[in-house]
């Protein structure tokens, strides 16, 4: 039977692509435009804001403190759920509500609260971790722990674990290699949309980065942050910037997940 | 079948990494942050909470619950129409470029969405003179530096997430309920007031905790549309810790604990709605 579809459908898709797309499509135009705070449309067109924000040194170090950072925080959250994953899932599956509840709670703890509770922690223990980018990186590793756990996890669901792992312990592997040689190339869809989402939340962070090592380490957002106050032309250049890294990095996401997708529908229908 | 061989021994050495980690960076500062809130020098006291009776902090929270309500529930309830149209939509391209959009969408926000809102509705913005054309002045009735141009730009984050949560849900929907309502002459509203809305109404709940925590936690994009204009809870935590104000730990450490009540009410709320609506499907 086919019904007819409601009247509203339309317009609601019409108004939130709208929605979304303009504040978007607004600053993109607003970074190549000579002015545009007078006239409906820009008055004319020039790259000179993106040269401009470019030649600061600060843009290109703040940039680099962005990467490197996110890089470590994606290491050391693999280094950390990957395995911990695996064990759970494959010895220890009445751990796994607690897993669930521990990456759930960083998803519902402010930034500032999370930022709050490790100052008062750690300002006071000689370790080098307060002021530092050690303690950005473990709080970065904190808040995203859903992000890199909930995909990892899902892989490792979907897969026969046990077959595999019994085949390779068969042939002689040791426990290491079963699961360096075996499992991590079977979840390495997982583990890959899970950094990378990782990687997104962490490069456009802001307040953990301000409160916690603002006033030693500048990162990309911070620098953005400043450079609206400053020069609002310039700043539109770096939001497209930010705006157009995260949007690489979820699509990219997106892509490697529909290509999973369409692998096991392919092994399961041959 | 062989079962693995079980070596608790060894089990443990590999999950003590992690323990160790969420132990000292999630749940040790959390608890001492509770502590430190309610003891001064070593006994217990709630001082500290009733010292947080002030006009101006009851009105930062006033403000958080109100923001948070209401783009949590326009939030929820516009994506619940989205991801409908979306799960219902025949054609495949506006199925996948409305949900790659969502998922793009839902990660924006901080700095850079405040920007863009203020390009288009700021004081000069495009739409500000667009409207202004058809002879409606914005300024100064609406401010997008206000609380209200706040909801605008946190609707603009909560939406997607909304439609990302709830997607799996209106998948639920199916349609040959509908068709079995239809050849049983019922009309459309009986239909979605006895099978439909019962039916993701759980799901609706669960999205509208998640994103209320979401909308109480966002620090960013306040603090770069409005600096400390808007009283806000995550404004005045910042500004305690940063000191600007004055520099009260002890007040900033309340402040905190009640933000983190709030959202364990939101999070077993959550869970309880989501555990719920899986028993049910």
């Amino acid at each position: 039977m086919n019904r007819k579809l409601p009247f509203w459908r339309i317009p609601v898709i019409a108004s939130f692509a709208l929605f979304m797309m303009v504040p978007v499509a607004a600053t993109g135009l607003f970074s190549i435009s000579t002015r545009w705070d007078r006239t409906l449309w820009p008055e004319s067109f020039t790259f000179m804001w993106w040269l401009k924000v470019m030649s600061h040194s600060a843009f290109f170090d703040t940039l680099l403190n962005s990467l490197w950072i996110a890089f470590l925080t994606v290491a050391l959250s693999l280094i950390l759920v990957v395995p911990t994953a695996f064990l759970t899932h494959t010895r220890l599956p009445q751990a796994k509500p607690f897993l669930e509840f521990l990456s759930i709670v960083p998803f519902c703890l402010p930034g500032v609260v999370l930022a709050i509770s490790l100052i008062r922690l750690y300002s006071k223990v000689p370790l080098p971790l307060i002021n530092t980018p050690n303690i950005l990186i473990a709080a970065y590793v904190t808040i995203t722990l859903p992000f890199m756990y909930r995909p990892v996890m899902n892989t490792l669901e979907s897969l026969d674990i046990l077959s595999l792992t019994e085949a390779s312990e068969t042939l002689g592997a040791n426990s290491f290699q079963t699961f360096a040689f075996v499992v991590i190339p079977n979840i390495i869809r997982g583990v890959t949309s899970g950094s990378l989402l990782v990687f997104s939340a962490v490069f456009a962070e802001f307040v953990l980065a301000n409160l916690l090592v603002g006033t030693r380490l500048k990162t990309f957002p911070i620098y953005l942050v400043e450079f609206t106050r400053l020069d609002a032309r310039q700043a539109s250049a770096l939001s497209m910037l930010s705006f157009a890294i995260v949007w690489i990095i979820t699509l990219s996401v997106l892509w490697i997940a529909a290509r999973g997708r369409n692998a096991s529908r392919e092994r399961s229908h041959p | 079948m062989r079962r693995f061989s079980k070596r608790p021994f060894a089990i443990a050495i590999g999950l003590l990494p992690f323990a160790t980690f969420v132990i000292a960076f999630e749940v040790l500062p959390v608890l001492n942050l509770v502590r430190s809130s309610i003891t001064e020098d070593g006994s217990i006291t709630i001082d500290n909470f009733s010292r947080a009776l002030t006009p101006s902090i009851i009105d930062a929270f006033e403000n958080s619950m109100k923001l948070s309500l209401f783009t949590a529930a326009i939030g929820t309830l516009y994506g619940a129409f989205v991801a409908y149209a979306i799960v219902t939509s025949k054609h495949f391209f506006t199925r996948n470029i409305l949900a790659a959009l969502a998922n793009i969408t839902a990660n924006f926000g901080g700095a850079p969405l405040a920007f863009a809102f203020i390009i288009a509705l700021g004081s000069t913005g495009f739409i500000t003179i667009l409207i202004s054309y058809m002879g409606i002045d914005l300024y100064p009735g609406f401010r997008i530096y206000s609380i209200a141009g706040l909801a605008l730009a946190y609707l603009y984050f909560q939406t997607p997430l909304a439609i990302l949560l709830l997607m799996p849900a209106m998948h639920g929907l199916r349609p040959e309920w509908r068709e079995a309502a239809d050849v049983l002459g019922a009309s459309g509203s009986f239909y979605w007031i006895n099978v439909g809305i019962p039916v993701i109404a759980p799901a609706l709940l669960s999205c509208f905790f998640l994103l209320f925590c979401n909308a109480f936690g966002a620090y960013a994009t306040a603090w770069t549309l409005t600096g400390s204009d808007v009283n806000l809870v995550p404004i005045q935590i910042g500004a305690l810790v940063r000191g600007e104000v004055k520099f009260d730990p002890a007040l900033a450490d309340v402040l905190a604990v009640l933000s983190l009540l709030i959202m364990a009410i939101c999070l077993i709320a959550y869970q309880w709605l989501l555990s719920w609506s899986r028993l049910r499907a």
